[in-house]
């Protein structure tokens, strides 16, 4: 099973052009044959796994796993609605609406988590995938903690969210104008964050460097690059994306942030790792893959809201064990050569 | 020794880092009466905390009437209790070089199949004594294999088909949760209650406590758990220090090449370990039903989660579990006492215990502190046991490539 897969993907690896038209084709196909409905809630939901799946394709290509995206998710997502919360709900600082400036507090708060993890990753020379758990674990007692602070539940108070932005004339184009061109700020985001990764990844110097510490470190000392340096740049740019993706999904999609049990990012973080395995860490692909995971919960929806006697819970949880299923597919993945590994530039 | 140093030094580190994080996030709280600073009014004070968490769990030694057998202290043995499992669960997977995320998911599975077993055997089984030594045995076991079962998922998926275990596992947290509360929105709700609950398990196969001796009986603490806890840890440090299963397990985690080489077939080892590890889980499930709450809740506590930061505290050492265990039972109950008798958050344990676990994933950070003062040569880097980059492991032999480089 997991060969087959394998030997699909290698097909697209050696014919990409023919890969990407087949897949505009089934897009376009799969756009004619479902509802309008289900796809605007399907790239709702894709944003913060497609923007923490870019994310964490620029950390581990750099050689360090993170694992804490999630975390990353959490703390944007709450902070973001905190921001706008003290701000003013619904009012505008200096000019600028407030959710743009909890948007940014967002992507701010989860640098800042990035930068602990980067330090404790390089400096410290941290098992990284325990301290991604760490980092996710605090996150996951910092959410209610926070709020229980600020609100007096583990639950935040509702903020207005993002209004839909229509682009006159794109957005009449058939078929993918009312998707792409009438949509809301944050699937914008989400839509220029994978041309900007793809585009830093690959055809920049930066995306070179990044691909070489963590496939080479060694090489790239050679050259005379700091291995540290990119390393800290590309999970720093992790923490921008997923950053970007929490905040923009808690104003643009929830509103309010459930800080009890898993949150309301529920394991999204995670599934965003899962959708970059799927793409074998290329950006576009993530995003692709991650609307197969936001699909199916939005699916759930669906299927909820039209009245079906599936059991809620168990239909919930169909994302995660889709996750278990395309891991299954996936099966070993070729990480990069160095992720996981320390390197330090030495003078011998 | 180093390690000891290592997790105490983490410890401290948490600690305070917590206390200036609770300091400061003081000053953004409300209240009336606080510290004045620059006009800022920090509300928390950490030394008042730290006092009320470690302090309070002991049910305040200092304070006189103190007795051994208050309900705080009852209350930490017993989180003790449940965490000495989920501990030596994480421990197991991790000195086999697999990191299992998912004894919080094994827990639920054999908490639930521990309630329903045992709600099901009560009509059959006589009552009494030996309803009590038939039910409770039967009602453990029944988890463990619950746990076990759900614990060998992951394990398979691993061996045969090279899923990443710490992302499956984290997945099948969120599955458990899905699988048994529709079970119990299905059949197994109890119809007396609202609240999402199974129904009681006969009062005799809770486990009892032992008379004169010991704990009151309404605080759902038993010596004899902690008793079967501390018995099964040394049991688990026997398996690894003197079996043939143990010694294979341990060196699959450290090189398995190696243990490839001695004849340890690999995928095998793998599911055996993940099953032991998902069984620890669920038996810590069990106890949760059978000493706690007397039935399974849908609202079930992070014990699992609590127990990857005792086995990374510990080092994945089984007799370590014990000591970081009751720490973090302190923890779990002082979580109470500061939610009363403090205006913090209680959900301050969480990050704490986070912060521990970052601590103590950076080894390097107390060395270069400690070699500052102490010159401490350490030959090779003190990380978890399971660090190894998963998805990988023929990468394992490769693990310290990074200090090649230097």
């Amino acid at each position: 099973m997991g060969k087959r897969f394998r030997r699909t993907r290698e097909f697209i690896g050696r014919h990409p052009r023919a890969a990407s038209l087949s897949a505009v084709a089934i897009a376009l196909a799969f756009l004619w044959a479902t509802p309008a409905s289900w796809q605007t809630s399907t790239l709702r939901l894709a944003v913060p796994i497609a923007l923490a799946a870019i994310g964490g394709i620029f950390a581990e290509k750099s050689g360090v796993i993170n694992i804490g995206i999630e975390g990353l998710l959490i703390v944007s997502a709450f902070s973001s609605i905190i921001a706008v919360y003290w701000l003013g709900d619904g009012g505008a600082t200096m000019g600028v609406s407030n959710l743009w400036w909890g948007l940014l507090v967002g992507i701010l708060v989860s640098v800042l988590f990035a930068l602990i993890f980067a330090i404790v990753c390089i400096e410290f020379k941290a098992d990284q995938i325990i301290a991604g758990l760490a980092i996710w674990l605090i996150s996951l007692g910092l959410a209610p903690f926070a709020s229980r602070i600020v609100f007096g539940s583990p639950n935040t108070a509702s903020v207005a969210r993002f209004g839909s932005v229509t682009v006159p004339g794109l957005s009449e184009i058939p078929i993918v104008g009312y998707l792409l061109f009438d949509t809301e700020p944050q699937v914008y985001l989400m839509l220029a964050g994978t041309v900007a990764g793809w585009y830093l990844l690959s055809r920049t110097t930066f995306g070179r460097w990044v691909v070489a510490s963590g496939e080479n470190p060694k090489a790239l000392d050679t050259a005379g690059v700091d291995v540290r340096k990119v390393r800290y740049a590309a999970v720093l740019l992790s923490g921008v994306f997923a950053g970007l993706g929490g905040a923009g999904f808690a104003l643009g999609t929830l509103g309010t942030f459930a800080g009890g049990g898993d949150t309301a990012i529920n394991g999204r973080g995670f599934i965003a790792i899962a959708t970059y395995l799927l793409a074998n860490y290329h950006p576009v692909g993530a995003v692709l893959s991650s609307f197969l995971f936001a699909g199916l919960n939005s699916l759930q929806t669906a299927l909820q809201s039209a009245g079906y006697a599936i059991p809620t819970e168990l239909i919930r949880t169909i994302p995660h064990m889709s996750v278990i299923v395309v891991l299954v597919l996936v099966g070993r993945t070729r990480l990069p050569d160095a992720a996981g590994d320390h390197y330090e530039s030495g003078e011998d | 020794m180093e390690r000891i140093a290592i997790s105490v030094a983490a410890l401290f580190a948490a600690v305070l880092v917590g206390g200036a994080f609770v300091f400061v996030s003081g000053g953004v709280a409300s209240c009336r009466s606080g510290l004045d600073i620059a006009g800022v009014t920090f509300c928390y004070n950490p030394m008042q905390v730290f006092y009320e968490l470690f302090l309070g769990a002991l049910g305040n030694p200092l304070q006189g009437g103190w007795s051994p057998t208050n309900l705080s202290l009852a209350k930490t043995l017993q989180q003790t209790t449940l965490l000495i499992f989920a501990g030596l669960s994480v421990a197991v997977a991790f000195r086999a070089g697999l990191l299992n995320i998912g004894t919080q998911g094994q827990l639920v599975i054999g908490g639930f199949v521990t309630a329903i077993t045992v709600v099901f055997a009560e009509p059959i089984v006589p009552g009494g004594l030996v309803g009590m030594l038939v039910l409770i045995p039967l009602g453990v076991l029944a988890g463990a294999i619950g746990g076990g079962l759900y614990g060998a998922i992951p394990g398979a998926l691993k061996a045969y088909a090279d899923a990443n275990e710490v992302i499956t596992t984290i997945m099948l947290n969120f599955v458990a949760v899905g699988i048994t509360s529709t079970l119990l929105s299905w059949q197994f709700q109890d119809n007396n209650s609202t609240t999402a609950q199974t129904a009681p398990v006969p009062e005799y196969a809770e486990v009892p406590t032992i008379p004169y001796i010991g704990f009151d009986e309404r605080v759902d603490f038993s010596l004899l758990a902690l008793g079967f806890a501390v018995v099964l840890m040394l049991g688990i440090a026997w398996l690894f220090a003197r079996t043939s299963f143990g010694y294979e397990l341990r060196t699959s985690g450290i090189q398995p090449a190696a243990a490839a080489y001695g004849g340890v077939d690999g995928k095998r080892m793998t599911v055996a370990t993940m099953s032991l590890s998902g069984a620890l889980g669920g038996i810590a499930g069990a106890f949760w039903v059978l000493m706690v709450h007397g039935r399974w809740l849908k609202n079930v506590p992070s014990i699992g989660f609590d127990g990857i930061a005792v086995s990374v505290l510990a080092g994945s050492n089984p007799l370590g579990v014990g000591a970081s265990a009751f720490l973090f039972g302190m923890l779990d109950s002082g979580e109470s006492a500061i939610g009363s008798t403090t205006n913090v958050p209680p959900d301050l344990v969480g990050i704490l215990s986070g912060l521990i676990i970052l601590f103590v994933a950076m080894p390097e950070f107390f060395r270069m502190i400690g070699t500052r003062y102490v010159d401490v040569r350490s030959p090779e880097p003190a990380r978890a046991d399971g660090g190894s980059v998963p998805d990988d492991d023929n990468e394992a032999t490769d693990e310290s490539g990074g200090e090649d480089g230097g």
